[in-house]
């Protein structure tokens, strides 16, 4: 068998399965299954407060990953994210509330129903670029939104409907405990469905139109067939995560799914690294507890401070805007990138420079 | 039956006719140049075969089927592959990708089989990689078949893009000028591709090239384009005897 040259220093592989695989380094194996482990016993160690604020960053971090398929991978960008969220939230809610299905129907229906509506406002894309495209999904948002809030028989109209949470064999998953494992194994599916897709040929492909669209029509890929499909895959994932958060919040109301939601989740994958899976993870858990942390800081300087608490408000877009900035100026790679570079100097120590 | 036919085609920019009713025919297994200086037409003709570019009057027809109003991607499918005058590789990716890229429509597995992996799609991509670790073998670019293409010298990303159009397993390969640029050691290996290509794969070559001495040796016909019309067409010794061929390129030399 050949030996493949550019390699980290003594790892060489013996056949074209393990040079293919998603972590080739055994080390690098054993350190994803420690992170792994280690938040399977979480809610085990930590009080209910921090199990809920994980299951929202998980959450997150679903559909981030759905949002960097399209954005990061694909190079089209969206900033109805928000509005997809909102259909996979409503879709389950709909068919659970008022058809009475179970959730475990319903909510694969959630993704299917919003890979339908994505790929349909995905159709403009093949003639509208950057900015034009941008405007095409702001559009998305501003429609699905309307229908959201103005389908009073169906949807409630803005005052929302009340979902329940699941339960799997007579077990509710109301519990924060019971409702982080759901999150948990499909964000672990969600994560591992990425990172396969990218290395095999349809994501290939993805990659391929994000680059250089003109090669890629060269090299056989149909681009109006590839970006649609980019768009209904992005938002299967945006369309479950929405699912999940409506269950888990038990409410789904217009105003949860706004604009502001779409640009968070920009900033997501935006810090977190553009065409990263685990880089939209970093994101989502980033941009999840900002306002969490933020909000704590500023508790604990109300103390010395008082009347800090009526600036929160403000300060929170302001410090959020900030990032997104210095993040473009600084790391437009993300924390992806930053981790990695971290790791690149560690494993040089002490011959860093 | 030839495998390519190019009839009475005529492509316009605005007022400028870039070919001008140019018709020939390409045979099944030939090493086939196009000729012609600078802004005769030549990457125009290649644009209106891989359908980049829509020709405004005349037919194209391949492997006995009409081509003409196909889209690109389709006639990919049918085996047309094509190298680019100007670099068209996919920068950030490894030769690797690259190459994957390149078989694109000789692989099957979709978003499901992908995502799942396991099964169908890494048989696939196993099945598959060994077709590509074969051109990289040929091609000599084994040291740097994990490197990003864009950290490559010019002169090795002209191979890469290549080998790309070679992973097609293409009936037609279509170069542009692949030995543009290149010094006469890196020209020397491009020419001998080129004839392994055609000697052991058994492909049909169309060849753009402006080294008249590579031209004459490895062609079996020629033909040649000035602004945009046919002047010249048939084997390299009917090329040299060609009195118009003679004069335009007289011509260049003397307005340099
Ligand atoms: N996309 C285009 N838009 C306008 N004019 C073009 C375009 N492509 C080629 N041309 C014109 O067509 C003529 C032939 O160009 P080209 O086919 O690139 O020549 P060659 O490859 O033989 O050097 C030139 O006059 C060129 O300016
Ligand atoms: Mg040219």
């Amino acid at each position: 068998m050949r030996n493949p040259f550019v390699m980290e220093c003594g790892e060489f592989r013996a056949s074209y399965k393990e040079d293919m695989a998603l972590y080739k380094i055994p080390r690098v194996r054993y350190r994803v299954y420690a992170i792994i482990a280690f938040f399977a016993v979480f809610p085990l160690i930590f009080p209910e407060y921090y199990v809920g604020l994980a299951t929202l960053c998980g959450i997150a971090a679903i559909g981030a990953i759905g949002l960097n398929i399209l954005t990061g991978f694909t190079g089209l960008i969206s900033i109805g994210v928000g509005a997809f969220l909102g259909v996979g939230g409503y879709t389950s809610a709909i068919l659970t509330t008022k058809l009475g299905l179970s959730f475990w129907i319903s909510f694969p229906l959630a993704g299917i129903v919003t890979a339908a509506v994505g790929a349909l406002f995905g159709i403009p894309s093949l003639r509208l670029k950057g900015l034009y495209l941008a405007m095409a999904t702001l559009a998305a948002q501003v429609i699905i939104l309307f229908v959201i809030s103005h389908w009073d028989s169906l949807t409630g109209g803005t005052a929302g409907m009340v979902l329940q949470r699941p339960s799997i064999g007579g077990y509710m998953l109301s519990s924060e405990t019971g409702y982080y494992y759901l999150m948990f194994v499909i964000l672990i599916f969600t994560a591992i469905f990425a990172m396969n897709l990218f290395r095999s040929r349809t994501g290939r492909a993805f990659v391929a139109v994000r680059d250089r669209d003109l090669a890629a029509e060269v090299m056989g890929i149909n681009l109006f067939k590839y970006k649609v499909l980019a768009f209904a895959v992005s938002s299967f994932f945006v369309g479950i995560a929405g699912a999940l958060l409506g269950h888990y919040t038990m409410i789904v109301s217009p105003e949860l799914y706004s604009i502001q939601v779409s640009i968070e989740y920009l900033a997501m994958i935006l810090v977190g690294g553009l065409g990263s899976v685990m880089g939209s993870i970093y994101g989502a858990v980033f941009i999840t507890l900002l306002p969490v942390v933020l909000r704590g800081l500023i508790e604990t300087l109300s103390v010395f401070m008082p009347g800090l608490e009526g600036v929160f408000a403000g300060l929170r877009e302001v410090v959020f805007g900030a990032i997104i900035i210095l993040f473009l100026i600084y790391e437009p790679e993300g924390l992806a990138k930053m981790w990695r570079n971290l790791k690149d100097y560690f494993k040089l120590w002490p011959f860093s420079y | 039956m030839p495998l390519l036919e190019v009839e009475n085609l005529s492509l316009h920019f605005g007022g400028v006719a870039a070919l001008n009713e140019v018709s020939f025919h390409i045979e099944e297994g030939e090493i086939f140049s196009l000729i012609g200086p600078n802004g005769a037409g030549k990457t125009s003709m290649l644009n209106c075969i891989s359908g980049l570019y829509h020709p405004s009057q005349g037919s194209i027809k391949f492997d006995g089927r009409e081509i003409t109003h196909m889209k690109s991607y389709k006639r990919t499918e049918l085996g047309i592959a094509r190298a680019f005058q100007n670099i068209e590789l996919f920068k950030n990716m490894t030769v690797l990708e690259n190459l994957m890229l390149g078989r694109h429509v000789r692989m099957k597995s979709g978003v499901l089989s992908g995502g799942f992996y396991w099964g169908l799609a890494q048989k696939e991509e196993i099945e598959h990689r060994k077709a590509v670790e074969d051109i990289i073998d040929f091609l000599e670019i084994e040291h740097y078949r994990d490197q990003p293409v864009g950290m490559l010298s010019y002169g090795l990303q002209k191979r890469v893009e290549v080998g790309r159009a070679l992973a097609l397993d293409p009936k037609i390969l279509l170069l542009d000028e692949p030995m543009a640029g290149m010094n006469s050691e890196e020209k020397e290996d491009m020419a001998r591709f080129v004839i392994e290509i055609h000697e052991e794969r058994k492909t049909t070559v169309v060849l753009i090239e402006h080294d008249m001495g590579v031209v004459m040796d490895l062609s079996d016909h020629i033909a040649v384009l000035d602004f945009g019309k046919l002047i010249g067409f048939g084997t390299p010794s009917e090329i040299q005897q060609n009195p118009k061929v003679i004069e335009a390129y007289l011509g260049e030399e003397q307005t340099g």
